[in-house]
């Protein structure tokens, strides 16, 4: 296991405890428990329908969590959905842009719908960060698939969340874009945040200081570096 | 704030229409054949149409807002853009309101170009009834997009959607039918009466507003 | 589920008994002085308005528990007195039309009663479509339970905006028909009351011979779900 930085505030970020979810009447998940704390990036392994993407979405309040518990930065998520969701930032495989909109207006819309106070300038000044500065007015329906996977992260630089959830974020960058990525989710974990991401790419999570975790059949292991990269 | 992300939203779905150009004008053009339609079945000479200018304009509204209602969450259907909206940190009904808002105002606007439009075609003289007209239009249509706007999320992703959008907006209005209907046509008359179907279109107006919001919100829920 | 396939059989036989011993009584008492040989169907339609607006009331309670303790037994019940009650709507239309020809010298009237069951069959046909017409099962059942909830509230402001709009606009002549209602009095009364027993019972037997079928299939559909995951 890779040793992650020590943290000053030893209170966990994330704790899930014995968290159920049932979709009709099929089990998805049983028994989840979760902890993790400032600065630490979990990594998820999974089969396709071992439960991974369920998993994701109850962390990020898509699916209300019934059966268990599940803090997030010390608040229940089950009493106070809103205070929650505006502690973490979710980027899965839809990047959540309006195509008629410019990576402006797309980044303003997200901002006012989390009330972070912003200025046009501060919105620049990130898309220019992410190396959209030549497209900054042109609608995002023109974009291609790696230029809206960037657009979707500069998002990470404006919600400063505690809680970061990725979902196979590799996926549509090239080595370039890989390296940028990991360069930008050292800093966010070195500054204390934490990350929760599914993979089956060990390659490229080697990285980042990380644990990695086995879903199968809707349960959680811990498993070992060993394992980890026949895991996927 | 909470005001700020109604207005974000419905400004993003009007600026996007207009962008596009899509349904407004088709909304437009589809209340210009429904009155084509209506020209054609009914043939009315001046005093008929006078008699049926509230049904006939509240009818129009009633079918070119199922053409805007079928697209309503259209744009949220790209990339995942629903999820986004639902993982905003606002409450559900803040979402709502933003949707209903900005269908609104694409609405009224539509309604706006058709009395004018009904009132030449059909050659009615009551050009000086056209602010108390719109009023009512207006007063009918928060409830009416209210409505609508929840059944349009109730049918995301349905099969014939458009169809099964209809099927359940159309017998749910009828109070605000008659009451619309009513009030107009107690406004051309000189001793028309009013008052009683202005106080139906409130309730019904109340009703949905308060109702749409909180069942929006467990409709979402998973 | 298991107390339905015991009352299953006894409901279906005192049906039986209390719908022969009504129809015995409505053939064998004297024939109204005003209405006729007409007023018997009166039998039929009035417990079978009664019975379609008990299941609507059913649809919204069980889709109010539905909703609120996730119960998949209330939504079963929903779904059974949507197809029951609509059964009974439909009925009370033909009959109230059959009746109205020869007292009110039209099939049809527009007054508030009949206007409101016509509104009401079509809301059961639309609650039928909508659970139908989403492929996810889940989503489905909980759309149609907040259309019904909906359907419930806007019910009530269909009559009453009917009732205003005969008295306040429609001329005389036209809603001196409907006023001249459905009176029954004295002998007649008890066939009714045995009738509307029978009814009830029917509608019990019919709800329950409904939700058992409903079960079922859901059943079929779980294991034809966890066959196809098991091959994958």
């Amino acid at each position: 296991m890779t040793p992650h930085p020590p943290s000053s505030d030893p209170s966990p970020v994330v704790v899930l405890e014995n968290a159920q979810h049932r979709y009709g009447r099929h089990q998805v998940l049983q028994g989840i428990d979760l902890t993790v704390s400032p600065g630490e990036c979990a990594v998820l392994y999974g089969a396709n329908g071992s439960g991974k993407s369920t998993l994701l979405a109850l962390l990020s309040t898509r699916y209300t969590l019934r059966e268990g518990r599940y803090l997030l930065d010390g608040i229940d998520v089950r009493q106070e959905p809103h205070e929650a969701r505006a502690r973490l930032l979710f980027i899965g495989h839809h990047t959540h842009l309006y195509g008629h909109l410019t990576p402006l207006e797309n980044l303003q819309f997200f901002t006012s719908l989390r009330t972070i106070p912003t200025t046009d300038q501060q919105l620049r000044h990130v898309i220019n960060t992410v190396g959209l500065n030549k497209a900054v007015d042109k609608p995002v329906q023109w974009f291609s698939a790696g230029m809206r996977k960037r657009l979707a992260l500069a998002r990470l630089l404006l919600a400063h969340p505690k809680l970061l959830l990725l979902d196979e974020p590799y996926s549509a960058l090239d080595t370039q874009g890989v390296g940028w990525l990991n360069a930008m989710l050292t800093t966010f974990l070195h500054n204390g945040g934490s990350l929760i991401m599914a993979s089956h790419d060990p390659e490229r999570v080697a990285a980042l200081p990380h644990r990695p975790w086995q879903l199968a059949r809707g349960r959680l292991h811990p498993i070992s570096n060993a394992q980890e990269s026949e895991a996927c | 704030m909470l005001i700020q992300a109604i207005y974000r939203i419905a400004w993003k779905d009007v600026v996007g229409d207009l962008r596009r150009r899509a349904t407004l004008s088709s909304m437009l053009f589809f209340a210009i054949s429904v009155l084509v339609v209506f020209q054609a079945a009914f043939e009315p000479d001046r005093q008929e149409a006078l008699r049926l200018l509230p049904g006939l304009l509240w009818a129009t509204t009633l079918f070119t807002t199922l053409v805007g209602l079928g697209r309503v969450f259209q744009a949220e259907e790209e990339d995942g853009a629903f999820e986004g909206l639902l993982l905003a940190s606002v409450p559900r009904g803040v979402i709502f309101f933003g949707k209903w808002l900005g269908n609104l105002l694409l609405t009224l606007l539509v309604e706006l170009l058709i009395l004018p439009l009904i009132l030449v075609l059909f050659n009615v003289d009551a050009w000086k009834h056209v602010p108390a007209i719109l009023a009512i239009l207006a007063l009918g249509t928060l409830g009416l997009t209210g409505l609508g706007t929840l059944l349009a999320a109730m049918t995301r992703g349905a099969r014939s959607r458009e169809t099964l959008l209809a099927l359940l907006l159309l017998p749910l209005t009828a109070p605000m039918l008659i009451a619309g209907v009513q009030a107009i046509a107690g406004i051309l008359q000189a001793d028309g009466i009013v008052a009683p179907w202005i106080k139906l279109l409130t309730i019904f107006d109340l009703v949905y507003l308060a109702l749409a919001p909180w069942a929006f919100g467990w409709l979402v829920e998973e | 589920m298991n107390i339905l396939k015991k009352i299953q059989l006894p409901t279906g036989i005192l049906t039986w008994i209390t719908l022969i011993a009504g129809v015995w009584l409505v053939f064998n008492v004297p024939d109204d002085f005003q209405q006729g040989g007409a007023v018997k169907i009166l039998y039929i339609h009035v417990p079978s308005a009664k019975m379609a607006l008990l299941s609507y009331l059913v649809v919204t309670v069980a889709s109010i528990l539905h909703l609120w303790k996730r119960s998949e037994t209330a939504d079963i019940l929903a779904e059974a007195a949507t197809s029951v009650g609509a059964a009974f709507t439909a009925m009370t239309l033909a009959s109230g039309s059959i009746w109205g020809k020869p007292m009110w010298g039209t099939w049809w009237a527009w007054d508030a009663r009949l206007t409101s069951m016509l509104v009401l069959l079509i809301l059961f046909k639309g609650l039928m479509v909508l659970r139908h017409s989403l492929d996810d099962p889940v989503k489905g059942a909980r759309a149609t339970a907040i259309l019904a909830i909906i359907g419930a509230v806007d019910l009530p402001i269909i009559h009453y905006s009917v009732v205003w709009w005969r008295t306040l606009h429609q001329p005389p002549s036209l809603s001196a028909g409907s006023n001249a209602g459905i009176h029954i009095a004295g002998p007649l009364l008890t066939p009714l009351l045995i009738l509307t027993v029978a009814f009830m019972l029917l509608t019990l037997y019919m709800t329950t011979v409904k939700a058992r079928q409903i079960e079922a299939r859901r059943r079929l559909d779980a294991l034809e779900t966890a066959r196809m995951h098991a091959d994958e």
